[in-house]
């Protein structure tokens, strides 16, 4: 009976996960942020610099995981919440938690779609090499959960449009390009700055592609993969929680 | 709890900060019933059906779809209901057949059924032919058809009504109507909120009547028409007409008020034939010449307006929001 109702549940969310991957992910605010945003952003930090493609291509890679999974909830949610399409999930016979998860399955596909991109390109273009593929796998797959939660959870902002919810999740991505060592080594941070790169996870993310296409990793696998699973169950919570308060709102 | 009900709802109430806009409401719906919520923009309808089918969580008290309380056992009280909200909220990107598959999928509905279902539905709405298309290219009578056609994939046994006719033309109305009606007749139970008179009074086998969040009343809408003593009246016109005739009428004995109602009066009486007797003398005695004469009990929208508070200015014409018209008894025209 348990199994039964748990495979109907997923059957849902994958249901909704397909529906938002046909109406959302053309539309322009998913193309802008998800895309464009993290490549505009990776070319004006990388031209100019004496900087070896292949070195730069984790850093792209992380950077279209990173932006492109946490940009589907912020773009459905409030369109569905303004059209009151949400409303349809609210009183259908599934839990909340089924909801969600359809929607972070859809960020999740946006973001490892898109990120493979880079790779492929990495691969067949600039000599990058895959020398660990379950650290690649994992930091692409995993993050990609993780910030399409973190994604979610913003999108339970009030608010009735995707602007509303995608400046202030830019409030923390951007600022958290800085000290994931993204651009600057974790190890060649201070001592300040490694300790806030640990708690970030886009330094987990990084770490991850880093190690997956033979580069360096500062904290080991293992904690990194600790990290990103403890992030994606703490934002699934909190979204959760936060789609709970706005219906006590509502 | 009550055996035959399929809705009940016991002190319900939400707040929203210090505003309280469901207050305290409790009421019972029998299965197979159509139940009108009638009241103005505002009284709390919408609220009280998005608690009702768990769409937001009440502020306090509770409520039950087929036993299943709303909160407690959600999934078992939603597999039962579908829902039509006052804004028609389909995806307007997916074609009709989408959007049915989708909700089909939603209550977890095999796909052999679903399609058979949907299949089903939009025949039933005259909308197959056009499954494909997308809904941006609907009108809105059509959207409104998907709808409640979404709210029926489930085969659900309730049926959630929000408005369901506010804003369309008049043949997509009586489409609806009917649809409804004939859903009831199959025995579907239908909640439908309203704020058109002729609406509740035609369909509803009962009327709950809310106001500023609280009930006001709640009965068959013949036994609210008897419930309110003194309001009727009769309804009258003349070939032609001058400003001082609406103050001569006033002063006719036996009526309480006068509205006029485009080229009409309506004269308020507790007993009509004095009216009618007065009018008559009035009429000759101005040598002027009566062209309708019409005694009118007392319509729902009388009843509504009497214990809702509503009032326009006297003489006014129509109510502001209100449609409807009053029972004929009698007359000439």
């Amino acid at each position: 009976m348990r199994r039964k109702q748990i495979v109907r549940e997923l059957k849902v969310a994958w249901a909704i996960a397909t529906k938002d991957m046909k109406i959302y992910y053309l539309k322009t605010p998913s193309l802008m942020f998800g895309i464009l945003f993290p490549f505009a952003m990776f070319l004006s930090f990388v031209v100019g610099r004496d900087m070896p493609i292949s070195r730069a291509i984790p850093v792209l890679v992380a950077q279209t995981v990173f932006f492109a999974a946490s940009s589907i909830g912020p773009v459905s949610i409030p369109i569905e919440r303004r059209l009151q399409t949400f409303d349809r999930f609210l009183s259908a016979p599934v839990s909340l938690l089924t909801v969600l998860l359809g929607k972070t399955i859809a960020g999740f596909v946006y973001g490892v779609g898109i990120s493979f991109i880079p790779v492929a390109i990495g691969l067949a273009i600039f000599g990058s090499q895959i020398t660990d593929l379950v650290a690649l796998t994992m930091g692409m797959g995993l993050s990609a959960f993780g910030f399409a939660a973190m994604g979610i959870m913003f999108a339970s902002l009030p608010g009735q449009g995707p602007g509303q919810v995608l400046m202030p999740l830019n409030f923390v991505r951007i600022p958290l390009l800085f000290i994931s060592g993204v651009y600057v080594a974790v190890k060649d941070l201070p001592s300040w700055g490694q300790v806030a790169s640990a708690a970030s996870p886009l330094t987990h993310t990084i770490e991850l592609i880093r190690l997956g296409l033979g580069g360096e990793n500062f904290f080991g696998p293992a904690i990194n993969m600790a990290v990103l699973t403890f992030y994606l169950i703490a934002f699934l919570i909190a979204g959760m929680r936060f789609h709970i308060i706005n219906q006590k709102r509502d | 709890m009550c055996a035959e009900c399929v809705i009940e709802a016991s002190n319900l109430t939400k707040y929203y900060g210090k505003f309280c806009a469901v207050d305290h409401i409790s009421f019972k719906v029998e299965d197979g019933e159509i139940f009108g919520f009638l009241g103005p923009n505002g009284a709390g309808k919408t609220t009280t059906v998005r608690m009702l089918t768990g769409i937001s969580l009440p502020s306090d008290g509770w409520a039950t779809i087929k036993g299943h309380d709303i909160q407690k056992q959600s999934v078992e009280a939603k597999e039962v209901m579908g829902i039509v909200p006052d804004i028609s909220n389909v995806y307007t990107e997916l074609s009709a057949w989408d959007n049915l598959t989708f909700t089909g999928q939603l209550y977890g509905v095999s796909k052999a059924d679903r399609e058979r279902r949907a299949r089903e539905l939009l025949e039933m709405f005259n909308l197959y032919d056009r499954r494909h298309e997308k809904l941006e290219d609907y009108s809105r009578g059509m959207k409104r058809r998907v709808c409640i056609a979404m709210a029926l994939v489930n085969r659900s046994s309730i049926l959630f009504l929000d408005e369901p006719t506010a804003g369309l033309d008049v043949q997509s109305v009586i489409t609806i109507r009917e649809l409804i009606g004939k859903l009831n007749r199959d025995g579907l139970t239908v909640f439908l909120t309203t704020h058109n008179m002729e609406e509740a009074s035609q369909m509803c086998d009962r009327i709950a009547i809310i106001n500023h969040g609280r009930i006001a009343a709640i009965d068959t809408p013949e036994r609210l028409k008897r419930t309110t003593k003194g309001l009727q009246s009769v309804e009258i016109a003349f070939e032609t007409m001058n400003r001082s005739i609406s103050e001569d009428l006033k002063a006719l004995s036996s009526v309480t008020e006068v509205r006029k109602q485009g080229d009409k009066f309506k004269l308020y009486t507790d007993n009509p034939p004095s009216v009618l007797a007065a009018v008559w003398d009035y009429a000759k005695a101005k040598g002027l010449k009566l062209i309708t004469v019409n005694t009118v009990g007392p319509s729902l929208e009388d009843v509504f307006v009497k214990l809702t508070g509503i009032r326009e200015e006297p003489e006014s014409g129509a109510r502001k929001g209100l449609r409807g018209r009053g029972r004929r008894t009698g007359g000439m025209q």
